[in-house]
């Protein structure tokens, strides 16, 4: 604790008619120099005893200044019309600082009374303790703090805390931060309040890990490497007791390019790209949350009722198309077949009498197909032919673990499946209990985006109405950021617990949402430098303003600089390296000679077996997997010899 | 319990009864100059001198301002005698080199003045038990009520004044190489202040006048930003000679002949003569800030209201005129 270097008083309470204390509010004034501005928290102290000796903490919201001037024209007259001689006045003008303060705790809190018309001092350590209500759980037997940044005013500095139980559930959860693009706030702030997190968890509440999805540039591709952080950063790290190291468990999940083995990230760099997974996903996968898929239009009950038909009857079953052909789908190959075999089969057997299939119609078949048939083309790499082939580890998180899900480069419609299949998976671990870990944080950037205030009812939205709404009970908690806190839908926002503001715009501020806030208040917000937030917690009944050190974190521009990239690698170049990354064992050469000549799918599918099984002799998994079963795997033997009727409409032309 | 209270207790009825001219002095108090005789010293006849420019003009670096206040109530009746509170305060408040004044001096009386011979015993008793500081005054003129108020606030001027004189000379022992002390008022009243080289007396009234004929004719129609020559002043009994001279700070035409007219007091000697051109640009100089919202702004400087509001905020607030109503007063 800081020791409070000076104790005189640095204001005092003034009270008139027109602007009394009151429980909630006051007013002082301070020397014309004073280190007292917007955000300070002070302490006022009663003269008396009991009662009379009421301390009141308070933060300052509103500051004026004015001079004994009755009116700006005797300034003009005075000067005699001109401004230049306004300065030559030999005497300066009686002039005060008037400040305006909301309480935020008093001391006895009951009979809630005025504030005492008292003096005013500056905040020490234990009184921004006990003003912000952390008290309660900084001191207790079983502490819930999580440092969130420092408290500096006048020359002090103090560190405030989150209560856990109210950032990451139970009592409430979620935490939202806005804030104007490009001044390293948002991003910095939620990889600087995950560090604290992992470091500050409480040991009773169990695990936690964190899954982010990078949805733009190399933002959160270099969470495991050591950012340039600064003395000053370091001190304020050894004061918040959190360690100014990177994550230690970094996970980073890419899908793969269009050529289905070099990886979609910006963290390519030989030195890195070892530690990168693939995250490719197969039919199963995607059929689960074709929902996704959907756009308004295509949501109907008809296309509900065939897609569950499909997940039910159809996937990864032995199933009669009626017209003679049995079919085993599991990959999109063999649901595409399928579907051939289904058009051909009421074009040719039912002498196209006939526009239904087991009830379906046609019409809502072509529909299904077409979606399903448009995410393997769009997020190829992602989706794959092959099943499935990498994904996170369900079951099996670690804890203190950040899993990083790049889908900054991979289709809108991709992001949206990534992002569905991710949380649903997470929820229904964390229904089991068998996630690995107790509790995970979601962080979504660009909410603005993926939750917006207006627009349509997305699959991705109603996910994240449901996590802010329900997360909380299983500890799933969203971390979302958002350049627009306006655009957001409101129910996503409200129900975030903890709220922090960076710089934002002034149009922005002039929302409804903002309100609450006095205009000093508001410009302060609209100026806050780099490593500035403005916080609201349930504990606290004002916002508060915080500066927090750089994240310990290379930055993604930084990273990619420092890693650039490197350039796609030829196909075998970049089959050995996968390989490798399984077994260091595994020599390029055996791995050239096996696949020269191969087709590039067979050794896509080799590979994503491997990839998937993960055995211990890795080159000669793959090389049985290469050899015939994958390729015999994928179709029935009889279908592929049979040459298949071309569709009577190409899908190209297809109205869906 | 204070003292009127006690004297209420002992039968005395209780009064709040105060006089509009007990909130501060009129620009016609200083007026008991009447009879004195001016010479001037400066040229042949009075003239009128341009003054320097506003920004040509040098104020010192470090200047004091002294001004006083005087307050008085009738808080008490012991039968028809008044008891009166009265509260007078003079400060000292130095002008640092960012223009800021900081008091350095200060003193405030807060007593009773009563006819102490016309009062009943028991009653002048408890006065005496409870009140440390008591001025009698003459009981002559109790029977008119009028006059006898008029013989209280003579004792308060008196006592105001003592007390500015006190601060005046003991402001002047500590006044360092180079630094000035103006005094709202005559300055003749004290002999040390009067010759002190670095005093200057700034009189915004204009009860007396020193002039006569063409003298007084240019005197009361100075141009603005202009002085006239220096006349001595001889004073009555209790007036030390003085150095004088009439400084316009804003144009009169329009209002009246008194309108922004300064009549300013230093010491008599030759420097002061040498010196008024000087000193009269630097007064000049003060005219901004503009000591509104008072009503006498365009004789009164800034740092001399200033001083005034200083004291005014550490009176009594009991002794605040009300003149509406005797109901609390609000701010809606």
């Amino acid at each position: 604790m800081i020791a409070r270097p000076d104790v005189a008083p640095v204001g005092r309470v003034v009270a008139t008619e027109l602007k009394p204390a009151t429980p909630h509010q006051f007013h002082f004034w301070t020397a014309n120099d004073t280190t007292i501005g917007i955000g300070a928290i002070v302490k006022v102290v009663g003269a008396g005893t009991g009662d009379g000796g009421r301390v009141v903490y308070g933060v300052v919201t509103d500051g004026f200044a004015y001079s004994d001037l009755a009116t700006p024209l005797h300034d003009v007259v005075g000067a005699e019309g001109d401004p230049a001689r306004a300065a030559d006045a030999p005497t300066a003008r009686q002039e005060i600082r008037y400040w305006t303060a909301a309480v935020l705790r008093q001391i006895p809190e009951e009979p809630l009374q005025p504030v005492p018309i008292a003096q005013v001092y500056v905040a020490d350590d234990a009184d921004v303790a006990q003003a912000l209500r952390m008290d309660a759980y900084l001191y207790s037997a079983t502490p819930t703090a999580i440092p969130v940044g420092l408290y500096t005013s006048a020359g002090l500095e103090a560190p405030v805390y989150l209560d856990a139980d109210f950032l990451l559930g139970p009592e409430a959860a979620h935490l939202n931060i806005s804030g104007v693009s490009g001044l390293a706030t948002k991003t910095s702030a939620v990889e600087f309040l995950l560090a604290s997190i992992f470091k500050h968890f409480p040991a009773h509440k169990g695990r936690v890990a964190a899954v982010c999805f990078n949805v733009k540039g190399p933002d959160l591709c270099f969470l495991d490497q050591p950012g340039d952080l600064s003395d000053e950063d370091r001190r304020r790290y050894e004061r918040l007791g959190v360690p100014s190291t990177p994550f230690e468990r970094m996970r980073l999940y890419a899908p793969l390019k269009a050529d289905g083995v070099n990886l979609n990230t910006l963290r390519t760099h030989p030195d890195l790209v070892s530690d990168v997974e693939p995250l490719t996903w197969g039919l199963q996968e995607v059929v689960d949350f074709a929902e996704v898929l959907l756009n308004r239009d295509d949501i109907d009950a008809k296309a509900d009722a065939f897609i569950d038909f499909l997940r039910d009857r159809v996937l990864g079953r032995s199933f009669d198309d009626g017209f003679g052909g049995t079919h085993r789908v599991q990959t999109f190959a063999d649901l595409d077949r399928l579907f051939r075999a289904i058009f051909d089969g009421l074009e040719i057997t039912a002498g196209g009498r006939s526009d239904s299939w087991r009830t379906h119609h046609i019409a809502t078949m072509r529909k299904v197909r077409n979606r399903l048939s448009n995410i393997s083309t769009r997020c190829k790499g992602l989706v794959t032919d092959d099943g499935p082939s990498s994904d996170l580890p369900w079951g099996a998180f670690e804890d203190r673990a950040v899993y990083v899900i790049d889908v900054a480069n991979v289709d809108p419609l991709g992001q949206d499946l990534v992002f569905a299949r991710v949380v649903s998976k997470l929820r229904e671990h964390l229904e089991r209990r068998d996630l690995g870990v107790d509790a995970v944080v979601v962080f979504v950037d660009e909410l603005n985006k993926y939750a917006p205030g207006d627009g349509p009812e997305t699959y991705v939205k109603k996910m994240l109405l449901d996590i802010s709404e329900r997360g909380r009970y299983l500890g799933l908690v969203l971390f979302g950021a958002e350049q627009f806190r306006s655009q957001v839908h409101r129910r996503v926002v409200g129900n975030a617990g903890t709220q922090l503001f960076g710089r934002m715009d002034m149009d922005e501020l002039a929302t409804p949402g903002y309100q609450v806030l006095t205009p000093a208040t508001k410009i302060k917000l609209a100026t806050l430098p780099v490593g500035e937030l403005m916080v609201r917690h349930p504990h606290f009944t004002q916002p508060i303003f915080v500066r927090f050190p750089k994240p310990p974190v290379l930055r993604g521009r930084n990273g990619v600089e420092r890693f650039p990239p490197a350039a796609d690698l030829p196909f075998e170049d970049a089959v050995v390296r996968q390989l490798v990354h399984l077994d260091r064992g595994v020599r390029p050469n055996q791995v050239k000679d096996l696949i020269a000549d191969r087709e590039e799918d067979d050794v896509r599918r080799a590979l994503a077996a491997v990839r998937r099984t993960r055995p211990e002799n890795v080159l000669a998994y793959f090389r049985k997997a290469l050899g015939g079963r994958v390729a015999l795997e994928t179709a029935p033997l009889r279908e592929r010899q049979t040459p298949s009727v071309p569709p009577l409409n190409p899908i190209s032309d297809e109205p869906y | 319990m204070t003292w009127w209270r006690a004297l209420v207790e002992a039968g005395a009825v209780p009064a709040a009864f105060v006089p509009p001219a007990s909130t501060g002095r009129t620009d016609l108090e200083d007026g008991a100059e009447a009879g004195t005789v001016a010479d001037v010293v400066e040229d042949a006849e009075l003239q009128a001198h341009p003054v320097l420019e506003r920004s040509a003009a040098r104020p010192p670096t470090a200047v004091s301002f002294l001004d006083g206040i005087e307050r008085w109530s009738v808080v008490a009746y012991d039968g028809v005698v008044p008891v009166v509170r009265a509260y007078v305060a003079a400060a000292v408040r130095r002008r640092d080199a960012r223009g800021a004044l900081h008091t350095t001096h200060q003193r405030a009386r807060d007593f009773a003045i009563a006819p102490l011979e016309l009062m009943n015993a028991a009653r002048r008793q408890a006065l005496s038990a409870h009140c440390p500081d008591v001025e009698p005054v003459a009981g002559e003129r109790v029977g008119q009520p009028a006059l006898f108020l008029e013989t209280v606030e003579a004792a308060v001027r008196r006592a105001r004044a003592r007390l500015e004189r006190e601060l005046a000379e003991a402001c002047l022992e500590t006044l360092a190489a180079g630094e000035w002390l103006v005094v709202d008022g005559l300055l003749s009243l004290s002999p040390t202040v009067a010759r002190h080289p670095r005093a200057l007396g700034v009189i915004k009234s204009h009860g007396a006048q020193f002039l006569e004929g063409r003298g007084l004719e240019r005197a009361l129609t100075l141009p603005a930003g202009h002085r006239t020559s220096v006349f001595r002043v001889r004073g009555g009994h209790t007036r030390t000679e003085v150095y004088s001279w009439y400084l316009r700070l804003w144009p009169w035409e329009g209002n009246d002949l008194l309108y922004g007219l300064l009549r300013v007091e230093a010491r008599a000697h030759s420097e002061t003569v040498t010196r008024a051109a000087e000193v009269s640009g630097w007064l000049l100089a003060e005219r901004a800030p503009l000591a509104t919202p008072d009503a006498r702004w365009d004789r009164l400087l800034y740092p001399l209201h200033q001083v005034e509001e200083y004291l005014k905020s550490r009176a009594p607030r009991d002794l605040q005129l009300r003149r509406v109503s005797r109901l609390p007063k609000t701010g809606t």
